[in-house]
């Protein structure tokens, strides 16, 4: 469009789209969007069916392949139940909140360089200005609306507790999240999308910026609402949180919201960490056409689909948080981790500006620094090390009466197997409720 | 100017009429068969808690919470422009947000140290 | 369609740490104490606080001394440090310092000090019972008053509208903690807090929205460039006209003027009597100076515009403040009502628009400030069993009881009422002088016949403390108190009589700070 064409990560290259090319661009995003989330359910069911060493879904099309359609279909035929004590307006309001506030994050996602489509050279990104990764937040914050709506206008009491706890969650890690954001805008010098990805071309803010990448991981599980921090909607406490009382479409709008943050999430930790659509170190290396042309779509893919197997990683590997853990590693933890973080990023990129000393000298610098910090906590560890070796007692599970009072005639045995099995000892029934009798005492006092 | 969030626009209009009309589907082709206990709030079989009128009060906490969460959000704000502008401001920016910083760091420390953050 | 930031090659600011150090010294040891009040252990804490209360009051003077004679606009055009700016700091500081010492007085009242245990706790609860038994003291106080003093050191000095705004933001919110944590009388005090809070976050707005105007009227929250718009006549009259009358509910809200003070009697009396000393001797200086500021920065060039409305205010804040005054039988409340009079007084110095009034208002906050303090101080050391014994008729016959004590309240109060030879005399003959200078005539007027009718009820408690019988057995005493009141109280009334017997150490003083800086 410009005669003197603006290299990538100059924002002059957006906004020239004709109307045609937008609407294009946008239906493409969207469809894509709704496929990757089908993709993700059954990417999600046969992946942790692997990992409890099930098949998982396999029975529609190809490796169960259609199973998410069937899914939809049935959803689609289900009553849409609207409680009588709900507000109806908020009630269907919010589902529409939440999806349609999920979809918008990718606008300002980089998928490529500049390509040619129908002769009209265009970037693959709908659009950036100068601070998409605020506007990307904005989104975000909206997305919560759309669950404390739902689990407040449900007029339910699972819903209610639901909606709460998201709310607290979600603003809790938002904390984290965008304090992580702090040092890539450091390094990057911009807010935009696309020329973050511009900064990255030769090295990873995740490599460069390890410890804001890894809060950055931890608060996205926390933002999404996904195991191991899926408390609005832990089924062994609120039934389903905050999206108990919907059915049918309106409660696959709330799926559909949940794995659409999901891969919005992946795509701007890809963004902002993982050096965007950029081909990844080796390939990129031996084969210097990789960055150019339509390629970079299928890299991004790729790192989305790591992303997304993260996500189904920990949903089948860890347990779920209780909430005032969760809670308290959210502003205990990462919060003033964060903060320290950005402070040392701060000063020593600072210091750099200043006296000018290029990666390699700070790389020796920080090496030796690591080195004398792990010297000290040696020497440390040496001088403690005899306290350390403190004969521990016997383990005697009757001491005291506590925690286990011993019932009338038994005693500590050993056994082959388990060390601290008991054999079975036939008591009198008085005995045992004089025994409870003195445990209630223990407790009173 | 307004051209580059022109595309926000249409996606927005695109995921809006996705989510109205999955919203509005189920009334139109979904079955309606009236159930008086299937409207109630759904415990699990009990009956449902009185909802008390405007919600009922909640827990302090989620104030207090709100309220931190305003704080650093607002500490973000200034982050924000200092980082992105931090090779201009060279050593100026860093002493004066490293004053900023540490401010909060202490406010959150008597925040800490006082139990505003423990979740009971 | 290029980055705002990316484009701009802009110029980095700079800060004068320097011309800034009384307010960086005052903030920094606020933050300290907020850390002691995290770390401390429980028992030592007072002590420490106290050391850093008075070091970093005394510090913050000793920097206003030494950068007295400053001219400059710091900051990037937020903060003036001018001769009014430094005055008014300086006097901010040493009522401060008085004020503190009222407040960390711990022996007047057998339970502790003059605050709640624990202002938290349910008033009259188990809970507050047991906190008052173990003997806990609420030493959050301390690292509020800092936060509240800085916040009034920057009020006057601020050369923007947001700058003042933030000031004013920092000023109220501990000042409306403060309120609440009255140790007797625990409801009315938690009264007092939230009407404080609920009306002085309402006159914010007011204050906000006028800033927002001022903005669309001049492009600019900078006074000076305001005052330039207005010199060239930018744009709608009417737009200013609004704006000064949105900032100026904002800023006489926190004077107490009429019809702004309906908090003033209620606060005053809820709050714990040393902070309602704190709250009437050093916001009104600092709102004072950003008045000031303002009317004589950024609206100089209008002021036949908003003078008919200050005269309007004046003349009913000085006639409403005493004729109420007249009719309270609370020492508390009188007193109060006796600062919206005052207030009043003060206006005329602001409507004068010239050197004189400017000097005049700032010995005056200065003389009633030192006044008012020591009354208030006071009003803590008679009690009865109950806590403070504040009704007018259990001061009777205090002369015969307690001869000092009542002598110096005697003093503090023919200051209030502008008696000659005192300190009350010095500021209302400046202000006054001032305005007839100004051709403020008739407010002056008005202004002496309510000194008049003030002066009957000062001299009525002064009759009624020395001319009538103590009722017998009412159990009012007047407490002995420790070092720190009868130090403050001294303080009080040495300053009360040398500024009433040499004036002219403090007008020369004054006179010398000059005018504000543009």
């Amino acid at each position: 469009m410009n005669p003197t064409t603006p290299q990538y990560g100059d924002l002059a290259l957006f906004g020239h789209d004709p109307l045609w090319l937008v609407i294009l661009k946008a239906l493409v995003l969207f469809i894509g969007l709704v496929l990757l989330t089908l993709f993700t359910t059954w990417f999600e069911r046969r992946v942790v069916a692997r990992m409890q060493q099930r098949v998982g879904p396999n029975r529609a099309g190809p490796f169960g392949l259609l199973v998410p359609l069937a899914d939809g279909i049935k959803l689609a035929l289900k009553e849409g139940i609207t409680p009588a004590n709900a507000d109806k307006v908020v009630y269907l309001l919010a589902p529409m909140i939440a999806a349609a506030a999920a979809m918008l994050v990718f606008a300002v996602i980089p998928l490529g360089p500049v390509v040619s489509i129908f002769g009209v050279s265009t970037p693959l990104q709908l659009t950036d200005f100068s601070v998409s990764t605020l506007y990307i937040l904005a989104i975000a914050s909206i997305g919560i609306y759309g669950i404390v709506l739902a689990g407040w206008s449900s007029g339910s009491t699972y819903s209610l507790l639901g909606g709460l706890r998201s709310s607290a969650q979600m603003v809790s890690y938002e904390i984290a999240m965008g304090l992580s954001f702090v040092a890539v805008f450091l390094y990057a010098g911009s807010m935009s999308t696309s020329q973050i990805v511009a900064g990255q071309t030769d090295w990873w803010y995740a490599v460069l910026l390890l410890p804001s990448f890894v809060i950055y991981l931890i608060s996205m599980v926390g933002e999404t609402n996904r195991a191991p921090f899926d408390l609005p909607e832990a089924e062994g406490e609120l039934v389903a949180g905050f999206h108990t009382e919907y059915s049918g479409l309106r409660w696959a709008m709330f799926f559909l919201a949940e794995y659409v943050n999901m891969i919005n999430v992946s795509a701007v930790a890809i963004t902002l960490f993982l050096g965007g659509w950029r081909a990844p170190a080796p390939i990129s290396t031996v084969w210097s056409g990789a960055n150019d042309g339509w390629w970079p779509i299928l890299w991004f893919l790729g790192k989305i689909l790591v992303m997304l197997f993260v996500f189904v990683w920990l949903r089948g590997t860890l347990p779920r948080l209780r909430y005032d853990q969760f809670m308290r590693f959210g502003w205990k933890v990462l919060i003033p981790i964060s903060i320290v973080w950005i402070l040392l990023v701060s000063a020593w990129r600072g210091i750099r500006n200043e006296y000018g000393t290029d990666l390699r000298t700070t790389l020796i610098w920080l090496g030796v620094i690591l080195f004398a910090i792990a010297a000290i906590a040696f020497l440390l560890d040496l001088r403690r090390a005899p306290e350390d070796e403190v004969v521990e007692p016997t383990y005697d599970p009757y001491a005291g009466g506590y925690p286990v009072p011993p019932l009338p005639g038994q005693e500590f045995t050993y056994t082959r197997r388990a060390p601290q099995t008991v054999p079975a000892t036939v008591v009198e029934t008085s005995a045992l409720e004089s025994t409870g009798q003195e445990l209630e005492g223990d407790r009173n006092e | 100017m307004g051209e580059v969030y022109l595309p926000i626009l249409v996606l927005g209009i695109l995921g809006a009429a996705f989510a109205v009309f999955s919203v509005a589907a189920p009334s139109i082709i979904g079955p309606r068969r009236y159930n008086r206990a299937r409207l109630d709030a759904y415990e699990c079989g009990i009956d449902p808690t009185p909802q008390p009128i405007g919600g009922g009060r909640f827990p302090i906490k989620y104030y207090l919470t709100a309220m931190l969460f305003i704080v650093f959000d607002i500490e973000i704000v200034f982050l924000y422009p200092f980082a992105v502008a931090f090779d201009q401001l060279r050593l100026f920016g860093l002493i004066e947000m490293a004053v900023f910083i540490v401010t909060v760091l202490a406010v959150y420390a008597y925040v800490w140290r006082r139990g505003g953050l423990e979740w009971d | 369609m290029s980055s705002l930031l990316a484009a701009a090659s802009f110029d980095v600011p700079t800060i004068e740490y320097g011309q800034l150090s009384p307010m960086l010294i005052i903030f920094g040891v606020a933050v300290l104490s907020l850390l002691v009040e995290a770390f401390a252990p429980r028992g030592s804490r007072r002590p420490i606080q106290l050391v850093l209360v008075f070091a970093g009051l005394a510090a913050a003077f000793a920097a206003v001394v030494m950068i007295r004679g400053t001219q400059h606009i710091a900051a990037m055009g937020s903060v003036a440090v001018d001769g009014p700016a430094l005055f008014m700091q300086g006097a901010i500081l040493v009522l401060a310092f008085i004020a503190a010492l009222v407040m960390a007085e711990r022996q007047v009242d057998p339970l502790g000090d003059a605050f709640a245990p624990r202002a938290s706790a349910l008033p009259g609860s188990t809970d507050e019972i047991a906190f008052t038994r173990l003997g806990w003291l609420q030493t959050e106080v301390w690292p509020l008053f800092l936060f509240s003093v800085g916040g009034m050191l920057l009020f006057p000095a601020s050369a923007d509208l947001l700058t003042m705004f933030v000031a004013l933001e920092v000023v109220s919110l501990p000042l409306y903690i403060m309120a609440g944590l009255a140790r007797r009388r625990r409801l009315l005090s938690q009264e007092a807090a939230l009407k404080y809070f609920v009306l002085g976050a309402f006159s914010s707005a007011f204050f906000l929205y006028g800033t927002a105007l001022f903005y669309g009227y001049a492009g600019s929250v900078d006074l000076s460039a305001i005052s330039d718009a207005l010199t060239a006549n930018a744009g709608s009259m009417w737009l200013v006209i609004t704006a000064t009358g949105l900032v100026s509910v904002g800023l006489l809200f926190k004077i107490g003027a009429v019809p702004f003070h309906q908090w003033t009697p209620d606060v005053y009396q809820g709050s714990p009597t040393p902070v309602t000393g704190f709250m009437a001797a050093c916001t009104k200086i600092a709102a004072f100076g950003a008045l000031l500021r303002i009317m004589y920065v950024a609206l100089g060039g209008i002021r036949w515009d908003w003078r008919p409305m200050m005269y309007v205010i004046a003349a009913l804040t000085m006639i409403v403040g005493t004729l109420f005054a007249l009719t309270q039988t609370d020492m508390k409340r009188m007193l109060a009502y006796s600062s919206i009079a005052q207030a009043g007084f003060m206006l005329v110095g602001v409507i004068a628009t010239n050197q004189a009034g400017l000097s005049g208002t700032m010995v005056y906050l200065v003389a009633y400030g030192i006044a008012t303090i020591g009354a208030f101080a006071i009003v803590t050391l008679v009690r009865d069993s109950t806590g403070e014994a504040s009704h007018l008729s259990q001061w009777a016959g205090l002369g015969r009881k307690a001869p000092i004590v009542a002598s110096a309240f005697a003093l503090f109060l023919l200051a209030f009422a502008g008696i000659p030879l005192t300190s009350g005399f010095t500021g209302k003959f400046a202000v006054f002088t001032a305005g007839i200078a100004g051709g403020a005539t008739p407010v002056v007027i008005i202004g002496l016949v309510a000194s008049a009718v003030a002066a009957f009820f000062y001299v009525r408690v002064i009759v009624l403390m020395f001319f009538n019988e103590p009722t017998s057995d009412d159990g009012v005493s007047v407490v002995v108190p420790s070092g720190f009141t009868t130090l403050a109280i001294t303080i009080s009334v040495a300053l009360t009589l040398v500024i009433g017997l040499v004036p002219q150490l403090i007008l020369d003083l004054a006179n010398q700070a000059g005018l504000f800086i543009r």
